[in-house]
C-alpha cells in the first residue's frame, strides 16, 4: 500500500513464493519478481514443470501465491476478473454454446448487457476472421477456430491484461504459426499488456517485447528483443537470440 | 452418400442372416428334429401373436393392455427415480464431503440385484401396483443417481477454470457451466435407467397381477404356452430397443454441441 511505485508498472510481481501441499514442500516458485509495463508483451518461457503457469495463474487471480503479492496498477491482486482476460492452452470453451455464445458469456460478464453483448460479440468474431462461424458448435470448429474464439471470449470483457496459457502449444505447427500472425494483428489493433507463457523459443521470440526464461522456480535471464513486428524468423539478430536463450537453459 | 449406402447394406445383411435362421428354425420343426412345444416355430409364434392380439392371454386381456400396463408401470417407476435421482445427485455431485459419505451406500446398493428385494417389498408393500413401481424405481434409482454424481464430479476443471477467470460467482457456475457440462452423463444415465426398468419389469409383473407382459409371460409359462413366452419376450425387446433408439434421438435434438458420448457409454 505504501509504495506507490515511480515508474507505475501495470504488474508487478513481487517476492511472490508458492509451493503446495505442506509448508515445508518444494517451492514451485522462490521469491519471483517482475514487472511488466503497460501494453508490453512478455513471453514466460522455459521447460514444462518451471512453474511458469503457476505464475500466470497467479497473476490471473486465480492461484494465491504462498507469499508476496501480485500487483495491477498499484492494486493488490486478490481475485479473477479485475480487468484480466485469460485464454488457455485447449478446450476451455464452453461445448454448449456457440462460438458467438462464447463469446457473449465474456461480454455479459464484462458487464455488458444482452443487445451489446451480441453486438461486441459479432464485432470480436469478425476481429478474429470468424464471421461465418458464429453459430457454429466447438465440436464444429478446427483447434485453430477453437482458440480465435477463445481469444475473443478473453477480449469480450475488455480486459487491460491479457494472460494467454500456452494458447497455441496443441496447435500442429503450421496453424499455430498462422495463429501468432493472427495474435499481432489482433494486438495491434487492441493494446493489451499480454503475459503470453510458452515452452516454444521462436515463439516467444516472435511475439514478446521481452523473453523472461524461467527455471526451477525462478527466472534465470530476461532478454529484450528488438525489432518491429512480424519479425521473420531468419532474422540473424533472432537467431543469435535463440542460440544463446537455448545454451542458457543448460 | 457412401456411408450410408454401407450402413444400410450392413443393416439388410444382418436381417437376411436372421431370416435365414429363422427359416432354418422352421424347417428343423417341420422335420421333427425340434419339439415344436418347446421350440415352437415361427410360424408357431406368429399364431401365437395373433390369438394375444384378437382373443387375448388370458382370454380377455389382450396384447395390448399387456403393453399398456407394462409401460405404465416402468414409466412410473422410472418418473419417480428421475425426480428423486436429479436434485440428489446434483447435491451429492457438488459436495466432496456428502459424495464420500455416500460413496459405498450408492455402490452396495447398485449392485443389489433388484429383483432379490421382491420378497421383501411384497411383505413392505403388498402385492399391488405400488410394490411394482417402487421396484423398477429402485432399479432406475440408483443408475442415475451414480450417473449423476459422476456427471457433476467429472466437469472438466478447465471449464470451471474459465468460468472463474472470467470472475463467474459460484451459484452461475454452477447454473451455467457445471449444469450444462453433466447433462450428457445425465442423459446416458437416463437411458441406462430406462434399459433397467425395462429388465425388472419382467420379475415385478410375476405377482400379483394378470396384466402386463411379466405376467403374460408367467402365465403362459403355466399353461406352457412357449409360442405365448416368445412374443411377449420379444415385444418387451422391440419396446426396450424403441426407446433406447428414441432417448438417443431425443439428445441429439436437445445437444447438438455434444458428440460422441454415445461411444463411450459404461
Amino acid at each position: 500500500m505504501s509504495m506507490a511505485a515511480a515508474t507505475p508498472a501495470k504488474i508487478e510481481v513481487a517476492r511472490v513464493s508458492k509451493h503446495f501441499g505442506a509448508a515445508d514442500g518444494v517451492p514451485v516458485l522462490r521469491d519471483i519478481d517482475l514487472s511488466c509495463a503497460e501494453n508490453e508483451f512478455v513471453c514466460l518461457l522455459g521447460r514444462s514443470g518451471c512453474g511458469k503457469t503457476t505464475l500466470l495463474n497467479i497473476i490471473a487471480g486465480l492461484t494465491p501465491p504462498s507469499a508476496g503479492c501480485v500487483r495491477v496498477d498499484g492494486v493488490q491482486v486478490t481475485g479473477p476478473g479485475q480487468g484480466k482476460g485469460m485464454v488457455f492452452q485447449q478446450n476451455a470453451l464452453f461445448p454448449w454454446l456457440t462460438a458467438r455464445g462464447n463469446v457473449e458469456f465474456g461480454a455479459r460478464r464484462g458487464g455488458l448487457g444482452k443487445a451489446a453483448g451480441r453486438r461486441v460479440a459479432d464485432e470480436l468474431l469478425e476481429l478474429v476472421g470468424l464471421t461465418g462461424f458464429a453459430e457454429r458448435f466447438p465440436v464444429q470448429l478446427s483447434g485453430g477456430m477453437q482458440q480465435r474464439v477463445a481469444i475473443a471470449r478473453a477480449l469480450a470483457l475488455d480486459p487491460q491484461i491479457l494472460l494467454m496459457d500456452e494458447p497455441f502449444g496443441a496447435l500442429d505447427e503450421i496453424t499455430r504459426l498462422d495463429m501468432q500472425a493472427e495474435l499481432l494483428r489482433v494486438w495491434s489493433s487492441r493494446r493489451k499488456t499480454v503475459v503470453f507463457v510458452t515452452h516454444s523459443i521462436m515463439e516467444a521470440l516472435m511475439l514478446g517485447d521481452r523473453v523472461v526464461v524461467m527455471g526451477d522456480g525462478g527466472i534465470t535471464a530476461i532478454h529484450d528483443v528488438g525489432g518491429a513486428r512480424p519479425r521473420h524468423r531468419s532474422d540473424p539478430a533472432l537467431i543469435t537470440l535463440h542460440e544463446q536463450i537455448w545454451q542458457g537453459l543448460h | 452418400m457412401r456411408a450410408t449406402f454401407t450402413r444400410h447394406a450392413a443393416l439388410l445383411q444382418g436381417g437376411a442372416f436372421i431370416l435365414v435362421l429363422l427359416a432354418g428354425w422352421e424347417l428343423a420343426a417341420a422335420l421333427g428334429f425340434l419339439r415344436p412345444h418347446s421350440f415352437p416355430p415361427p410360424s408357431r409364434v406368429a399364431q401365437g401373436a395373433w390369438e394375444l392380439a384378437v382373443r387375448g392371454f388370458p382370454e380377455g386381456v389382450r396384447v395390448w393392455t399387456h403393453a399398456l400396463v407394462t409401460l405404465r408401470r416402468i414409466f412410473s417407476g422410472f418418473a419417480i427415480a428421475m425426480v428423486t435421482a436429479i436434485p440428489l445427485g446434483l447435491l451429492i455431485g457438488s459436495s466432496s464431503v456428502l459424495e464420500r459419505l455416500t460413496h459405498p451406500l450408492i455402490t452396495f446398493a447398485r449392485s443389489v440385484a433388484t429383483l432379490s428385494l421382491l420378497p421383501l417389498v411384497i411383505v413392505w408393500f403388498g402385492t399391488g401396483e405400488l410394490s411394482k413401481t417402487l421396484l423398477i424405481a429402485y432399479g432406475c434409482f440408483w443408475v442415475m443417481l451414480s450417473n449423476v454424481i459422476a456427471g457433476v464430479k467429472y466437469v472438466d476443471p478447465v471449464l470451471i477454470r474459465a468460468a472463474r477467470s472470467m470472475d463467474t460467482p459460484v451459484g452461475e457456475i454452477f447454473t451455467h457451466v457445471i449444469l450444462p457440462a453433466a447433462l450428457p452423463r445425465i442423459f446416458a444415465g437416463a437411458r441406462t435407467a430406462l434399459g433397467v426398468g425395462f429388465m425388472v419389469i419382467v420379475g415385478a409383473e410375476m405377482i400379483g397381477t394378470i396384466e402386463g407382459l411379466g405376467a403374460l409371460i408367467m402365465e403362459a409359462r403355466n399353461f406352457y404356452r412357449t409360442d405365448v413366452t416368445i412374443v411377449g419376450m420379444l415385444l418387451l425387446g422391440v419396446m426396450g430397443v424403441g426407446f433406447a433408439v428414441g432417448m438417443e434421438a431425443l439428445e441429439r435434438r436437445l445437444l447438438p454441441w455434444h458428440r460422441g458420448l454415445a461411444e463411450v457409454r459404461r
